[in-house]
């Protein structure tokens, strides 16, 4: 632990402890075994393997790693199309400014009979909560060391739980804000027991040098599903760090899509283990880059039982100096036959100084399966361009119309059809204040 | 019926690996383990100039400082580099005239590993340099390929006669602080083969090295340099065999390239190191570091590669695309049986405007082992217009066998085109049934199958040695189904 | 309409065209023959103005103006239309979205008022009925997974749509088996006008059955080395492209 960042979150945590939720209590010591293992193993940087593309020691070096100050007043929201993307669609809303949870901005009126939702101390004394925080994916071990740093700091979140059969009637809307410039390390807890189902849209936006933290725990029941949509629409100083952990029961399902218009350095990890037969999970995104932005998508799909299903496609385009990573593994284990295993990633490049790269991996220890990945990076088709021009369509507007037809078949993946039209809109908005 | 059953594993038995016997032949030997001392006496063994001398050993004093790579997806366990000979020669007089001076035990050896080396049996258009343990034993068609003035030796020979070409090349490629293996073998390479191509000259004859540890516990670190100056073309074939033994050998090669404008080198391996027995046990180390450099415009490098044999492999033949318009192909077959495990791929690396590359790498897994590929396409801001196609295909026989692909792709140049794809399959049943309904056993229909899986790599093989490898593929996956 | 003088044009350094003269008025239909490498798809890409070909000597003017001087999209909307010999495929943008954006783009360029969607629907529906291209096929990407018949009819349909004044077919036959190639002929005998000049490049005489041109002629080695009536094309069904010292057919 002889960098300095380290050692600062290190002090953060010490100086936090005794303040944090869950004190006194099983929290305290797991966050204690957390810290130390934080220490030992410090900030990943690039001569680790999975971090090869994003040196998180490097990038947190300058930056502001003490608590974003506390936030009550009245909510600002930033003036991006972004902000207000989800607003027409009928949803409960739970508002996070600085990482804390400020009910005075939700709505969460009328919450259907069997869905309980809080915030993360109010759920610590319940079972389901530590079974979920205690729980470890073995895979990828050194992209997963980071959630320590998220379990020993964890202030706040939000905690959902569906009790068996119930359907959430609303999407439900966790909007997280940075208003101030600091560090924040948010844990969200999300339980679908059997059968049940739930839709989940997630926005982060700010304006600030903040340190966003992210870890959201998921577990399905059998039969249950859970539809997530993801928002990142934020400013260039921005750093942000999310993983997200999802187990599946038998038969359930996660369709999960990640759109990102905006961010400093991005970090987004994805971790899906199946623990039962029949289940699916599709994880897929797009992005749109300017500027010197800098997102790493990093997903790890673990096949640990037969008969499972994984699609994933992320497709984006980089502008400006910015640079894109694609890092993803299928893991099919020894038992996990009739697995079928799909990971593809596109990338467009719109400008001479952006840059690509991608590492779609496979480990396969099962013969019975279907896996394949694909990955292609280029620029626009000339002659795609050129047919475009000669039908009397200008050049920027031909570019146009290729670009937002290469994302459309990502963004047909979103699972929500609203808010899957809302997500179009803003990537046609990018595009026209890109200037492109 | 059970008596017919015994019979077939017999056979089996005895053709699973045909290279493994012994040669008893008086050898000599550098002193156990490596020090400064070992290196001296390789060196002085050879001859060598004093500049060669400071040249190993400042490779050495590095590689002290060096730890081995643990990135591959091999285990095995702590290699100890003090447990083995660097230099082992058969005794006989050191400068040989003609063929009828070699001991005719070795000339067997050859004989019987599939390689004539006397007159009346030489393959016709392919040239051999045969290296048994640390030296060269004959080299075949000298005079023949003197006369289109292509220089083809052992590296010790180079090194006396053509000193300004390997002092020039050497190390060029493959500098002598490029990784672990690498830097080892600087320091106590042995033997080799050396190739020059004059400008313009095309090569008359496929030109093969094949290299044979007899040897226990010696290490083999052969070190290959191959340019083909301006306009020029060669074809090169190796080849490898080992005796069968509990131990496992080490085998940690260096092979340099150097293709100048509009030159073109085809480098082609049938590897079959012994791979060690049913159980895992001994087998060949083969960590070897096989780089060329497209140093001038328009040339092409192209590796193809057969692997079949080795307990580990760790082998990823690169192609630096230096040159404008310069070309670089990488096929691979990699077949895995046994206690095997492979990890192997290539790095192609576009610096030059118009640069292509396409690899295709096939790779076959069966009883207990482990195939990877791993490989890099990387483009550089100032390399235009690059196109890269890769294409890695896994093919699973058994379900305790795994099979990985861990591709890189990296650009920074908006030009390029780079297309990846990678699939992960087994052999049909249907496929199975219906070759056997026909009548072809199983074994046989599992090899039909698989050559079908390879095609596309065994075609770029030269003809005289596709039908071999096609042997080779069938041999290898013997005793995988059932 | 169109007017090409001495047109020299290189690709890849290598001259293909050397020395084209060619007059085209309006409501007249050429037809342009020859054996395959004797630069007939090089003169449709000049025309249409494609990168990588390379104007060496020589002039093109189109109603008046220099259209070699006009972007790609500009000419489009001056009234030039090629109809490709392979269309190109192009996921993600459906056919509907694209004749939209083009015809309003052509509109637009030319200070006509956008139509909108319902205007705009009614307009394709209607040109697309005689040609028999499905409302499935408009809703699908372009060009995308359809047969070479559906291709080439989509091809007459942006041609029926975008209405040009001049209209280059470069082997709009090719790969068409007897019956689509008659349901493509119609579509384009119905936008024979006194207004419209055409061109029709083909290497049989097949094509000329159906789309029955005023003026023949032949290209060979980068030049016009005949010209003549539609009997010129029967003429070559039966002696070949032998005698025009380029490789036989």
């Amino acid at each position: 632990m002889s960098e300095k960042a380290t050692q600062k979150l290190v002090e953060t945590y010490r100086g936090a402890q005794s303040a944090l939720p869950g004190a006194g209590g099983w929290l305290a010591r797991r966050r204690e075994t957390a810290i130390d293992a934080f220490t030992q193993t410090g900030l990943p940087h690039r001569r680790l393997e999975e971090w090869k593309y994003t040196d998180l020691r490097q990038v947190l070096e300058k930056a502001i790693l003490v608590p974003a100050p506390a936030h009550d007043g009245a909510l600002v929201l930033p003036e991006l199309h972004s902000a207000t993307a989800f607003s027409a669609i009928d949803r409960y809303v739970l508002v996070f400014v600085n990482g804390v949870y400020q009910p005075g901005l939700s709505q969460l009126a009328h919450l259907s009979k069997g869905a309980e939702l809080c915030a993360l101390a109010e759920v610590l004394h319940e079972q389901w909560a530590k079974d979920i925080v205690e729980r470890r994916f073995d895979d990828a071990r050194q992209a997963e060391d980071i959630v320590d740093l998220n379990t020993a700091l964890m202030s706040d979140g939000a905690c959902l739980r569906i009790r068996k059969g119930v359907k959430l009637d609303k999407p439900l809307h966790l909007f997280f804000l940075g208003a101030d410039a600091g560090a924040s390390h948010t844990r969200n807890l999300i339980l679908l027991e059997n059968e049940a189902e739930a839709t989940i849209f997630e926005t982060h936006m700010g304006e600030v040098a903040s340190f966003a933290d992210i870890v959201t725990d998921v577990a399905l029941g059998e039969g249950a599903k859970l539809n997530h949509v993801k928002l990142q629409d934020e400013s260039s100083e921005a750093i942000h760090l999310s993983t997200m952990r999802t187990r599946l029961a038998a038969s359930s399902k996660l369709s999960s899509f990640t759109l990102t218009l905006g961010c400093g350095v991005s970090r987004g990890q994805n971790f899906v283990l199946f623990s039962g037969e029949g289940a699916e999970a599709n994880v897929d995104g797009a992005y749109a880059l300017k500027g010197k932005q800098h997102l790493d998508q990093f997903c790890v799909i673990d096949h640990a039982v037969p008969g499972c299903t994984s699609h994933t496609l992320f497709k984006g385009v980089l502008d400006g100096a910015s640079e894109g990573v694609f890092q993803g593994k299928v893991v099919v284990r020894p038992q996990a036959q009739k697995t079928d295993g799909r990971q593809m990633t596109h990338a467009l490049l719109l400008s001479r100084d952006a840059a690509m790269n991608a590492k779609p991996e496979l480990e396969i220890y099962a013969d019975d399966v279907q896996c394949a990945h694909g990955s292609t990076v280029g620029e626009l088709s000339k002659d795609a361009i050129f047919y475009l021009r000669s039908r009397g369509i200008p050049e920027a507007e031909a570019r146009r119309l290729l670009v937002l037809a290469f994302l459309d078949e990502t963004l047909e993946l979103a699972p929500h059809e609203d808010a899957r039209d809302a997500l179009k809109l803003l990537v046609s908005d990018w595009f026209s204040e890109a200037g492109l | 019926m059970a008596a017919v059953k015994e019979t077939v594993e017999t056979v089996r038995e005895a053709e699973k690996y045909k290279y493994g016997f012994f040669t008893d032949i008086e050898s000599e030997k550098a002193p156990l383990g490596l020090t400064e001392d070992t290196v001296r006496f390789i060196s002085a063994k050879k001859n060598e100039p004093a500049w060669l001398l400071e040249w190993r050993l400042d490779a050495f004093r590095r590689w002290l400082t060096l730890s081995e790579p643990t990135w591959a997806k091999v285990t095995y366990p702590p290699i100890d580099f003090q447990d083995a000979y660097y230099y082992s020669a058969p005794k006989q007089s050191a400068k040989l005239e003609s063929l009828d001076e070699v001991d005719p035990k070795l000339l067997e050896t050859y004989e019987k590993l599939g390689i004539p080396l006397t007159e009346q049996k030489m393959l016709a258009g392919v040239a051999v340099d045969a290296v048994f343990d640390s030296v060269s034993v004959v080299t075949t068609f000298k005079e023949k390929l003197a006369e289109a003035g292509v220089i083809f030796c052992p590296m010790s020979e180079a090194v006396k006669n053509h000193p300004e070409l390997v002092k020039k090349y050497l190390g060029s490629v493959v500098p002598t602080s490029d990784n672990f293996y690498a830097t080892l073998n600087s320091a106590v390479f042995s033997e080799g083969s050396f190739v020059y191509i004059p400008e313009g000259v095309r090569c008359p004859m496929e030109l093969s090295t094949y290299f044979r540890i007899n040897e226990a516990q010696t290490g083999q670190f052969e070190r290959t340099l191959i340019i083909a100056d301006k306009g020029s073309y060669v074809s090169y074939l190796e080849g490898c065999t080992a005796p069968q033994r509990d131990e496992n050998q080490l085998h940690a090669a260096v092979v340099e390239l150097v293709a100048l404008e509009d030159a073109e080198i085809k480098y082609s391996t049938v590897q079959n190191w012994f791979p060690g027995d049913e159980d895992g046990k001994g087998g060949v180390y083969n960590f070897v570091t096989k780089r060329g450099d497209c140093r001038g415009k328009n040339s092409k490098i192209s590796w193809t590669q057969v692997e079949t044999g080795s307990a580990i492999t760790w082998k990823y033949p690169s192609c630096i695309l230096r040159g404008d318009n310069s070309r670089g192909e990488f096929y691979s077959i990699a077949i895995s049986n046994g206690h095997q495990q492979v990890d192997s791929g290539t790095k192609m690396i576009h610096l030059g405007r118009n640069t292509s590359s396409r690899i295709i790498s096939k790779g076959i897994s069966a009883g207990q082992s482990s195939n990877t590929y791993r490989g890099l396409v990387s483009v550089h801001r100032k390399a235009e217009n690059v196109r890269n196609f890769t294409q890695c295909d896994s093919l699973l026989i058994g379900d305790r066998c795994s099979a990985h692909t861990v591709p890189y792709i990296e650009t920074k140049n908006p030009t390029a085109v780079l297309e990846h794809e990678a699939t992960t399959s087994k052999i049909s049943e249907d496929q199975l049934f219906y070759c056997m309904q026909r009548g072809i056993g199983e074994e046989e229909a599992v090899a039909l199958i698989v050559n079908g899986f390879c095609r596309d790599v065994l075609q770029q093989l030269p003809m005289e040695f596709a039908v071999e490898a096609q042997k080779l593929v069938g041999i290898s996956l013997e005793g995988s189904v059932g | 309409m169109l007017e090409i003088k001495n047109l020299h044009v290189t690709v890849d350094g290598k001259e293909i065209l050397k020395g084209i003269d060619l007059d085209i008025g309006a409501g007249e239909v050429h037809a342009i023959m020859g054996p395959n490498g004797s630069g007939k798809s090089t003169l449709s890409y000049v025309l249409a103005g494609r990168d990588g070909y390379e104007v060496t000597k020589g002039s093109v003017r189109f109603k008046g103006k220099d259209l070699l001087d006009m972007s790609v999209d500009e000419r489009a909307a001056a009234g030039v239309f090629l109809a490709f010999q392979y269309p190109l495929e192009i996921p993600g943008v459906t056919t509907m979205n694209f004749l939209k954006t083009a015809l309003n783009a052509q509109r637009k360029a030319r200070g006509e008022e956008e139509l909108d969607a319902v205007r705009f629907l009614k307009l394709v529906r209607e040109k697309a009925k005689p040609l028999n291209v499905t409302d499935d096929m408009l809703k699908r990407a372009l060009n995308v997974g359809y047969s070479g018949g559906e291709k080439k009819r989509a091809e007459v349909l942006q041609m029926s749509l975008l209405e040009p004044s001049l209209a280059v077919l470069d082997e709009t036959d090719s790969g068409l088996d007897i019956d689509a190639l008659k349901t493509v002929a119609e579509g384009v005998n119905a936008l024979r006008s006194p207004e419209r000049a055409m061109i029709v490049i083909t290497h049989y005489q097949r094509l000329l059955d159906y789309i029955v041109p005023d003026v023949v002629h032949v290209l060979s080695n980068g030049r016009i080395v005949k010209t003549g009536g539609k009997e010129l094309a029967h003429e070559l069904e039966k002696s070949g492209y032998a005698g025009y010292g380029a490789d036989a057919a």
